[in-house]
């Protein structure tokens, strides 16, 4: 990879104090990534993948070490990160197990929320919001709720959502986790699709190993620690 | 997007048995001000309406409506004589069943002393006042007399002249004016055994000492009061001393009348419908709260959402308090309406005074707010990754 990456975790821990004992749900993990990759990240359950994608996502300061994005330092411990609520809207998308769509609102209405929140005017956002659920092959479920959507429709409209601000990094934590084989395989596929379209930086937890094809790589966690980071793509991508 | 819309709009059903509920509860504390408000404002009506300055009552009591009252029939007369008094007229109010149509009915008779009162002090909704010094009558229509219905009352006949609605006595009853001649009538009615015996017992026993009564029954007059209006410039304190100097008389200004009524005749029951009111206005106070609150925790989930999203804090803050503003908006018309509704349809009169509803509508807004401010702390505690769980 060229340039200077888009994120960077250098040196990150998280440690959650549970009665006597210190739980090290993170371990001194470090990481590049940059714009275009897809990144898997997987790894035994409570291997800490979870909370290095809450310690990108700027959700929760680490309690060691610091995050970059773009070069600049945006979360160390102690940081508030309720003060970069607008430079998290502005640069990352998440995308979790569960859709959480606003259940009052029509598809539509779910993905234009995040671009009205950024200050887009309402029919300009309803127009992007239209073309990116079109986009994602959900033309004809503009306007239904979440409750008249199958899980995978539910799952593309909260991709969509994540998209709307044209964020430069993704994160999404097992997004398939909840979807049958071929949806969950389309699901990854759009996310390959979208690092390779929008040049954005995906990075996705998975217990799937039938995605692995898709990944430019995989980064592997073990009690909280990266074990291997291939320098080499697992598969080349055009 | 309006999002407290939106959420109202898909939860309709919901939102509306809120506000239906929100309405009942307020509708209830306004009745019960209402009532207190009706039944001061019954209370007074004669008292504000008669039109006298100074009551004239027996002496060494307050009477007609604190205490009994009861003067010489022509004490009138002798008050008319005073320096400064335009007026004078004889009162006289007790209560009197009677049956119509069958039914036993209840009315308070008021006796007017026609002709130098026909009634000309109160309104009249249907018919005319009295025209003759014997045997009409105006009743109010809670009484259920119609007009040109004719009832006995002692030993004669009345025919209703005149209908008016909404004066009552303090305990609700309808008012039915008569000439003072004829209510005193009424009011001596005794069944003719008891005048025998009367004469009885005064045959055989020594002979009083006064010699008061002439007659061979003893009676109280049944005059309870004299109403006087004062000439212009007049001086009250020497006219009611002069009345006092007789000592068979006590002199009240309406003022004073007013001030029995309300607290000493009725105290307890106002007290009474008041603790009532604030016990209903605390529960609707506390429940109305308790509603806006959990309606805000439901949405704890959508509100991580939203800052995970990048919301502004101003953005739910917004939410929040136009969904409680909307929720006791509604809530209050409803309660408007139905009070309008159903109040007027009451045995007692609902007074609904508008500064009263401008309070509840103060007092509603303070409540959406203050609940509102705690699920907005609540909310604006909750960190986006909430939505993860
Ligand atoms: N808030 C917390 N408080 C205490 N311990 C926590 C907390 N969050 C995570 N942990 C612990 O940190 C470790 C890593 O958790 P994490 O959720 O990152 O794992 P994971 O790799 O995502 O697991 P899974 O595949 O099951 O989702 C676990 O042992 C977990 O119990
Ligand atoms: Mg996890």
């Amino acid at each position: 990879m060229t340039g200077a990456p888009l994120l960077s975790v250098r040196n990150a821990a998280r440690h959650y104090q549970s009665g006597e004992t210190v739980v090290r749900a993170l371990d001194g993990a470090s990481l590049e990534a940059h714009a275009g990759e897809l990144i898997g990240i997987m790894g035994p359950s409570g291997s800490g993948k979870s909370t290095l994608l809450l310690i990108c996502g700027l959700l929760e300061p680490p309690s060691a070490g610091e995050i970059y994005i773009r070069d600049r330092l945006v979360s160390y411990p102690g940081a508030d990160l309720d003060k970069l609520r607008g430079f998290r809207r502005d640069h990352i998308g998440f995308v979790f197990q569960k859709a959480n769509l606003i259940p009052f609102l029509t598809a539509t209405e779910n993905v234009s929320i995040a671009l009205e929140i950024a200050d887009v005017e309402a029919r300009a956002a309803r127009g992007y919001a239209t073309q990116l659920l079109g986009a994602l092959d959900l033309g004809h479920r503009i306007d239904n709720r979440p409750s008249r959507l199958s899980g995978g429709e539910q799952q593309r409209v909260a991709v969509a959502r994540a998209l709307a601000n044209d964020p430069p990094l993704i994160l999404a934590d097992e997004p398939t986790a909840a979807l049958d084989s071929v949806r969950g395989r389309q699901v990854m596929e759009l996310f390959r699709r979208i690092a390779v379209e929008r040049s954005a930086c995906v990075m996705v937890v998975t217990h799937d190993p039938r995605s692995l094809d898709l990944f430019d790589r995989v980064i592997e966690l073990s009690d909280g620690r990266i074990l291997s980071e291939p320098s080499q793509p697992v598969q080349a991508h055009p | 997007m309006n999002l407290a819309i939106k959420d109202i709009r898909f939860n309709l059903a919901r939102f509306a048995l809120t506000a239906l509920g929100i309405g009942f509860l307020l509708m209830g504390a306004i009745g019960a001000i209402g009532l207190y408000r009706g039944i001061v404002a019954d209370a007074l009506l004669v008292i504000d309406h008669i039109g006298a300055d100074l009551w004239v009552v027996q002496g060494e009591r307050v009477g007609p409506f604190a205490e009994g009252s009861s003067i010489s029939s022509t004490m009138d007369r002798r008050v008319e004589g005073v320096e400064g008094i335009a007026s004078v007229r004889r009162f006289v109010q007790f209560s009197q069943q009677f049956s119509f149509a069958g039914k036993v009915r209840r009315a308070t008779i008021t006796g007017l002393d026609y002709p130098r009162d026909d009634g000309a002090w109160f309104e009249l909704k249907a018919g005319r006042h009295l025209e003759a010094s014997h045997f009409e009558a105006i009743a109010d229509d809670s009484v259920g007399l119609p007009l040109g219905a004719t009832i006995r009352l002692a030993k004669d006949d009345y025919r209703i002249v005149g209908l008016t609605h909404g004066l009552v006595d303090s305990a609700g009853d309808g008012l039915l004016f008569v000439s003072i001649n004829d209510a005193t009538a009424i009011a001596s009615r005794r069944p003719s055994e008891q005048v025998l015996l009367a004469r009885e017992t005064s045959g055989n026993a020594a002979p009083q000492g006064d010699g008061a009564s002439p007659s061979s029954v003893p009676q109280d007059s049944k005059i309870a009061a004299v109403l006087v209006g004062l000439a212009p410039g007049a001086d009250v304190a020497r006219i009611k001393a002069a009345i006092l100097a007789w000592g068979d008389t006590n002199v009240l200004s309406s003022a004073e009348q007013r001030d029995l009524l309300l607290n000493q005749r009725l105290w307890r029951l106002r007290l009474q419908i008041l603790a009532f009111a604030s016990v209903l206005l605390l529960v609707t106070a506390i429940v109305i709260s308790l509603i806006i609150y959990m309606l805000t925790m439901e949405k704890l989930h959508q509100i991580a959402l939203l800052k995970l999203l990048g919301a502004r804090n101003s953005a739910i803050v917004a939410m929040i308090l136009q969904q409680a503003g909307l929720i006791g908006l509604f809530g209050f018309g409803l309660a408007m309406l139905l009070s309008h509704l159903t109040f007027p349809n009451f045995p007692r009169r609902i007074v609904m005074l508008p500064q009263d509803l401008g309070i509840f509508f103060a007092i509603l807004c303070v409540i959406c707010l203050v609940a509102s401010w705690f699920g907005i702390a609540q909310a604006l505690k909750v960190r986006a990754q909430e939505v993860l769980s």
